[in-house]
């Protein structure tokens, strides 16, 4: 019994370690939305987690696919976002959601982007990242929008990366 | 613990916990305030005391509370705090001429261009966060572990961890645009300009070479050169050092002038 207890143990952790390396972002499409989400398994406390993705001004120096982000991530505040998937374009967001290590939210008229962080309970957490973007009109410009995959995996990956280094720190 | 104890302890730890207070108000006499309002509270709650951490974690604990609460100690400048108080010192012959003054007769007015880096530190620091202060000093100034941070801020290690990394990434940024000690196009050549006003039969470029932060500054490794400015702050008492009084009437002069800029930025 112990033996085959083990054994699904370590097969657990496998298909865990698994899931943490695949970091690949999906994109669901509807004639009316698209929704493109991304997770990862993150060794560190949510603190830190949530402090690097609600520090504003702190953005660009661990993520390579924000260029500036200004104002004060808090519920109900506004802020401009420059992205490197469209470095012409500033856009304006609302914060909509903030419960401080878990759950942030923020968005416009067009889609919303949800940042959740659920504890695993052995020093693991996963992040997921979710945007869904659509509407009436989303038909005639959909084509125009590029796909999100690749800057999500690589805003997981940073934050994973940036979030473990601090972990390290002795 | 008993009485005596304390005065020991608190006699052996006075000098860093008074650098620890001026690099963060800025003031000398907030400092000093703060220090004696430590010992007062830490003889009235001795009794409270458990030995759960070491003493002198326990007096650097009151110290930061009573230094949280310090309008000087709140107080953040713009990281172009050396170009602002330079200008302003520029314009002021009567600090220019006290400053000679005391480079001229006092036995602690030496100029070292150590002794400014540490105090440019100082100044720059303030553009941080407070929390971010506070734990770079504690940990790479006064050589606190995280979990003793922790204690000494009352928040959690992970919280340490993130303020310790995301200062010291922010001060490398910003001595890496600044200072040319370490940087051919750092905008700030203070070090060198003052050092020829207060030694000017001495060959600069020569004495900076004795500083092993300048030395190392071709290889470019950004962190060790963080770790020796560090170093650097480590090794300098402001209160005892061989150029506290300059370098303190050069503080005492910058949070003035400081003071007044974040004034007429408020109106």
């Amino acid at each position: 019994m112990k033996r085959i207890t083990t054994f699904l143990t370590s097969l657990s952790i496998m298909v865990s370690s698994a899931t943490a390396q695949t970091e690949k972002a999906s994109t669901e499409r509807t004639t009316f939305h698209r929704t493109t989400s991304v997770s990862i398994e993150i060794k560190a406390d949510s603190a830190i987690v949530w402090s690097l993705l609600t520090k504003a001004s702190d953005y660009p120096r661990w993520n390579s696919t924000v260029t500036s982000i200004e104002g004060n991530i808090a519920l109900g505040e506004k802020i401009k976002l420059k992205s490197t998937l469209d470095a012409k374009r500033t856009f304006k967001l609302k914060i909509k959601e903030f419960v401080p290590d878990r759950r942030l939210v923020w968005g416009d008229g067009q889609g919303n982007r949800v940042y959740t962080i659920t504890n695993n309970g052995n020093g693991m957490l996963t992040f997921t990242m979710t945007e869904k973007i659509g509407g009436l009109m989303f038909p005639m410009y959909a084509k125009m929008i590029p796909s999100f995959d690749q800057s999500f995996e690589q805003f997981a990956s940073d934050l994973k990366k940036e979030a473990e280094k601090i972990m390290s720190t002795k | 613990m008993t009485q005596q104890l304390l005065n020991q302890e608190f006699e052996g730890i006075l000098g860093q916990l008074k650098s620890y207070l001026v690099r963060i108000t800025a003031s000398v006499a907030d400092a000093e305030d703060i220090a004696q309002e430590t010992y007062l509270k830490a003889a009235e709650k001795i009794s409270t005391f458990r030995g759960e951490s070491s003493l002198k974690t326990w007096l650097f604990t009151i110290a930061s509370n009573l230094a949280k609460d310090n309008l000087r100690a709140k107080k953040r400048w713009p990281e172009s705090v050396s170009d602002i108080t330079k200008a302003a010192a520029l314009a002021n012959k009567q600090f220019i001429q006290e400053s000679i003054h005391i480079r001229n007769t006092s036995p602690n007015g030496q100029f070292e261009a150590k002794e400014h880096i540490a105090f440019c530190f100082t100044c720059i620091s303030k553009s941080l966060p407070l929390e971010q202060q506070l734990c770079l000093f504690l940990k790479e100034v006064y050589g606190f572990k995280v979990n003793e941070i922790a204690a000494i801020l009352d928040t959690t290690e992970a919280m340490v961890k993130y303020y310790l990394h995301t200062g010291r990434s922010k001060m490398i940024t910003v001595f890496d645009g600044r200072c040319a000690l370490i940087n051919k196009q750092g905008v700030c050549h203070q070090c060198s300009e003052l050092n020829g006003l207060y030694n000017p039969k001495q060959n600069t470029q020569e004495e900076l070479m004795k500083i092993e932060l300048v030395r190392e500054a071709e290889k470019g490794d950004k962190e060790h050169l963080f770790d020796l400015r560090m170093e650097i702050l480590k090794g300098i008492d402001p209160f005892t050092s061989k150029a506290s009084e300059l370098q303190l009437h050069h503080l005492e002069h910058n949070r003035q002038v400081m003071e007044k800029y974040l004034e007429e930025k408020a109106v």
